[in-house]
């Protein structure tokens, strides 16, 4: 009996229900914000009135210029733009400045044996696993003893201590996997340090430093707990901001606003994935 | 001597992860002459690869140095000294197709590119890949990314080619024809290969010396007849060829020939100029050179057959002749002759001429 079920079609049919349940589970509120953002209901976003781009257009023209909306229920796209550009400054220069260090990290803790170097390897990869509130906090309390006032500079800082971390444990991924005789060979063939390192080791390990800057880029961008520590008055993010809108009540236009965040992480990762399977 | 490349006295420390520290390179000195094709034979672990890095530049040594035509290259780095190495493994950068592979080197010494096109097209011809400029390394067989690792190489002109184990990788048929083929391209391009392997065959067969290494020493430099006619201790008539080494006692001497007493009483004529009466002396004898005879002969050493292997050829003849080890013995067989007679079991007489006999200093005899 058991056996006829397991070898029957109800029972693929069984799994591939399970499939969908799941998919289901895990994409329906993703979803919902998708059709919420859709709906002209400015009052209770749950019960559907008629479909408009109204609330996308508030977020670039402003409240009044698409429908008959109230200010009430929107923010201006002056303020909206800010943390926008205050996001993309911090998420930029954080994974940027996060790259450079993990690889280099990276590319000397696999070339170079030293005294101590698994507990250094350990510590490295440590900022991953702090939880965020007590990594902000203490962000928080370095800062404020060392007299820094805190601002983009402070949240571009903190940022760049952790995902250093990502970028290292991606990059040294990639390392591992690199034969070391490359670079002796290049050496060999009477390159300089810096010439291999253009013209071989980065070739070879750009796939990891592209992944792991956009897998820093992206953490960085929707950082709340540490961010919400370290960012000053005028440097909200666009996370916090959101946060802040939520406060104040459920409103239809962050439905809006949440679905252009998505869009843009989702391009992002498939600008990613991309790039790994052409490398590869 | 030819002072090219000299290496002296060099030594090479490395520390073991238990912390403590073992010589891969033990005094090692080596004059290496200008155009010739040198193997640096010995089994894994004894230090081939040190040497070869350290030549290379890419290990310092400890003590001894290294000069190139009575220049010292110690301080000169890796990436500047005239030598090449074709890596164990090929090193074949990934991603780059096998012209930019070749072209590397003069790459980034910004040779001009009309020569740069016109030296990697020769290069390629030269190891029999042009046509192949095209492919990436991950399409190409072993043999051919090995041509492809020469080339790269050979390329760049250098005074000496460092090639580790080159061969290691392929299969038998594929090797043999790479041997002679390195071997011709070493006379045409006249430049000399330090060519490491473990397989003793081949190092008799393609060098003109060959350097027995063993423990991070040097154990014999000399060219392959000499070193399989002569060896000079144990280790190297051990390693290299087959031996039957015989330790006993020199009782007597009659011009060049010494009568060898074994342990258990045996007396075996040897013919040798070094040793005197009371000397402790091994006697190496090729499987070839011991010959079977039925009837009881002068100086023979009488035993019995346990085992007999067919390799083709020949019959391989292991012989208990109560010496402590057996002997091997080579044996013709002719089509159709009655084999039986050698078969295990078989009391046979070995015999030999004491010319044929290589005297050796025993260790620890
Ligand atoms: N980087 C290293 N660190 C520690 N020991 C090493 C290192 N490289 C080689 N050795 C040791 O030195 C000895 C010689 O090695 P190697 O030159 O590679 O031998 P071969 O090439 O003849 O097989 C070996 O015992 C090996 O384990
Ligand atoms: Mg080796």
């Amino acid at each position: 009996m058991f056996e006829r079920i397991m070898s029957s079609k109800g029972w693929w049919r069984l799994f591939q229900a399970y499939g969908l349940v799941f998919l289901i589970f895990l994409y329906l509120p993703l979803a919902l914000i998708f059709v919420y953002s859709f709906n002209a209901n400015p009052i209770n976003m749950a019960v559907w009135t008629e479909f408009t781009f109204d609330w996308y257009k508030t977020i670039f023209f402003g409240a009044g210029t698409a429908g008959s909306f109230d200010a009430a229920f929107t923010e201006s796209p002056d303020r909206i733009f800010e943390v926008v550009r205050n996001s993309a400054i911090v998420a930029l220069s954080a994974s940027t400045i996060s790259t450079v260090i993990g690889t280099a990290t990276a590319i000397a803790i696999r070339r170079y044996d030293f005294v101590g170097k698994k507990v250094y390897q350990a510590l490295l990869v440590l900022p991953m696993i702090v939880p965020d509130i007590v990594l902000g906090i203490a962000l928080l309390i370095f800062f404020v003893g060392a007299g820094f006032e805190l601002s983009l500079l402070t949240v571009i800082i903190g940022h760049t201590t952790f995902l250093s971390s990502y970028v290292f444990v991606v990059v040294s991924a990639r390392l591992a996997g690199m034969d070391m005789s490359l670079e002796r060979a290049s050496a060999d063939l009477g390159a300089g340090p810096l010439t291999t390192f253009r013209r071989v080791t980065l070739p070879q390990i750009m796939p990891g430093v592209v992944g792991g800057f956009l897998l820093a880029f992206i953490i960085s961008l929707d950082d709340v707990v540490i961010t919400y520590f370290i960012a000053g008055v005028g440097s909200q993010t666009l996370p916090l901001f959101i946060l802040a809108m939520m406060r104040r009540g459920l409103r239809p236009q962050i439905n809006a606003l949440a679905i252009l965040l998505l869009s843009f992480t989702f391009t992002v990762a498939a600008i990613g994935l991309y790039l790994r399977s052409r490398k590869s | 001597m030819d002072g090219f490349l000299q290496i002296r006295s060099a030594t090479k420390m490395y520390r073991t992860p238990e912390g403590g520290s073992i010589r891969a390179l033990d005094d090692v000195t080596l004059h290496i002459r200008s155009n010739e094709l040198i193997s640096l034979l010995g089994p894994s672990g004894c230090g081939k690869t040190t040497l070869l890095k350290c030549i290379a530049g890419f290990e310092d040594l400890d003590h001894g140095d290294i000069t190139l035509t009575g220049q010292s290259l110690t301080r000169i780095p890796a990436h500047r000294r005239p030598f090449n190495t074709v890596f164990q493994n090929y090193a074949l950068f990934p991603h780059l197709t096998v012209e930019r592979n070749v072209a590397y080197g003069l790459d980034v010494a910004h040779v001009e590119r009309k020569e740069r096109t016109r030296r990697v097209g020769e290069a390629l011809e030269q190891v029999g890949l042009a046509g192949f400029g095209a492919r990436m390394p991950n399409q190409l067989s072993g043999g051919q990314q090995q041509r492809v690792a020469v080339a790269r190489s050979l390329v760049l002109k250098p005074k000496v080619l460092l090639l580790d184990e080159p061969l290691s990788a392929l299969d038998r048929k594929m090797r043999e024809s790479m041997q002679i083929e390195l071997k011709s391209l070493q006379h045409s391009v006249g430049i000399t290969f330090i060519f490491v392997t473990h397989d003793q065959e081949e190092a008799l067969s393609m060098s003109d010396r060959v350097a027995v290494l063993a423990s991070g020493k040097v154990q014999q430099l000399a060219s392959p007849k000499e070193i399989y006619d002569e060896p000079q201790n144990e280790f190297v008539a051990n390693f290299v060829g087959t031996s039957n080494i015989f330790k006993g006692k020199v009782i007597a001497k009659e011009g060049r020939t010494l009568t060898l007493k074994t342990a258990n009483g045996r007396e075996l004529a040897v013919a040798s100029d070094r040793f005197g009466v009371g000397d402790d002396a091994c006697a190496v004898l090729r499987p070839e050179h011991l010959k079977l005879s039925g009837e009881a002969r002068d100086r023979a050493i009488k035993g019995t057959v346990t085992q007999s292997v067919f390799v083709g050829s020949e019959m391989h003849l292991h012989v208990d002749v109560g010496l402590g080890r057996t002997a091997v013995v080579r044996h013709r067989h002719n089509k159709g002759s009655t084999e039986a007679a050698y078969g295990p079991g078989a009391d046979v007489t070995l015999y030999y001429t004491p010319e044929a006999a290589h005297v050796i200093e025993c260790k620890g005899a």
